[in-house]
């Protein structure tokens, strides 16, 4: 292809199109996250076209500019590096067993004044007010930036659209902790599992894994999913002390 | 999507039949979407070669 050919235009306040011979050879795209990063991406055929429409999109948006890449894409990976772009964390995807006689969490009780509320179950204004508190604890701090993207930062709206996805860990009239479960018809991920901070150490999370895993294989499913950022090691622990094995990695890139 | 392939590729089926290397757009990566096999999938294929594409959309099963 003539890369003289390729002209790099933007056709919208967030989209770019890389267009040769009449014909979107190459397409980015920008999007805000409510904490207020911009991530990008970029889908071009060519090496070339990549680099003319990072040349231009760079050219038009404000740094710090974010993306997310598998690791397994080298190529991709590297056309973002060939751009300025480092890498800043790295999630790790979990494969999480279900079967007690695997996780070893058959037996987990949960801790003494501690019940288990079942997915579907918790009630929605003890689950927003436990929400709310995580997540002021969370930008108290590490801050969103450090969370997964499942936790976005919404600082004014609902945080808890669909109580039905949440089991909750209740002690006396309030909630503790939370897991949030995508339902994903084959492989139901874990969105987000938390406790409040004066709750931490005493087992809570484990026993809310355990329910949640427990009530996956007593419905016939074998494997949930979850993603773990690299530097949070409570969370590595607790997914890899029940038998999660790592099936890949996400890399999210910066530029300064 | 048949196979979940190395290096972030998958073998997608199309509906005539023939197989094509494809791999996740960044707008779906960017967005959390996950692919799995059996899932339905709207595929770009490469105007430069017909045996790649790109998966663009993830249908709802």
């Amino acid at each position: 292809m003539d890369e003289h050919a390729v002209v790099t235009t933007r056709v919208a306040e967030r989209q770019w199109h890389a267009v040769a011979d009449d014909r979107v050879v190459g397409r980015g795209d920008a999007s805000p996250r409510p904490d207020g990063r911009i991530f990008i991406s970029i889908d071009a055929w060519h090496c070339s076209v990549f680099d003319r429409l990072a040349d231009t999109m760079l050219a038009d948006l404000p740094e710090p500019l974010y993306t997310l890449v598998d690791e397994a894409d080298v190529d991709m990976t590297s056309h973002w590096e060939r751009a300025g772009f480092t890498t800043r964390r790295r999630e790790w995807e979990y494969l999480v067993p279900t079967d007690p006689q695997v996780t070893g969490l058959g037996s987990v009780p949960a801790p003494p004044g501690v019940t288990m509320v079942a997915i579907g179950e918790a009630e929605q204004g003890p689950l927003r007010t436990l929400d709310r508190t995580i997540r002021d604890e969370v930008e108290a701090t590490v801050g969103w930036q450090e969370m997964p993207a499942e936790v976005l930062h919404r600082p004014d709206g609902v945080t808890v659209p669909d109580a039905s996805k949440y089991a909750a860990a209740a002690r006396s009239d309030e909630y503790v902790g939370l897991v949030r479960l995508a339902p994903v018809a084959r492989r139901p991920r874990i969105g987000l599992i938390a406790v409040r901070s004066d709750h931490h150490r005493l087992g809570i999370a484990r026993a809310l894994l355990a329910h949640v895993l427990g009530s996956l294989h007593r419905s016939g499913i074998e494997t949930a999913s979850a993603e773990v950022v690299e530097s949070n090691a409570a969370a590595t622990a607790l997914f890899e002390g029940v038998g999660a094995r790592r099936a890949g990695s996400n890399l999210e890139l910066v530029l300064r | 999507m048949v196979e979940c392939l190395r290096n972030a590729t998958f073998r997608v089926e199309l509906e005539n039949g023939h197989k094509v290397l494809a791999h996740i757009s960044g707008k779906i990566r960017k967005n959390y979407i996950k692919i799995l096999p059996f899932d339905r999938v709207l595929v770009e294929l490469s105007p430069y070669d017909l045996t790649r594409g790109r998966i663009l959309y993830r249908y709802r099963t």
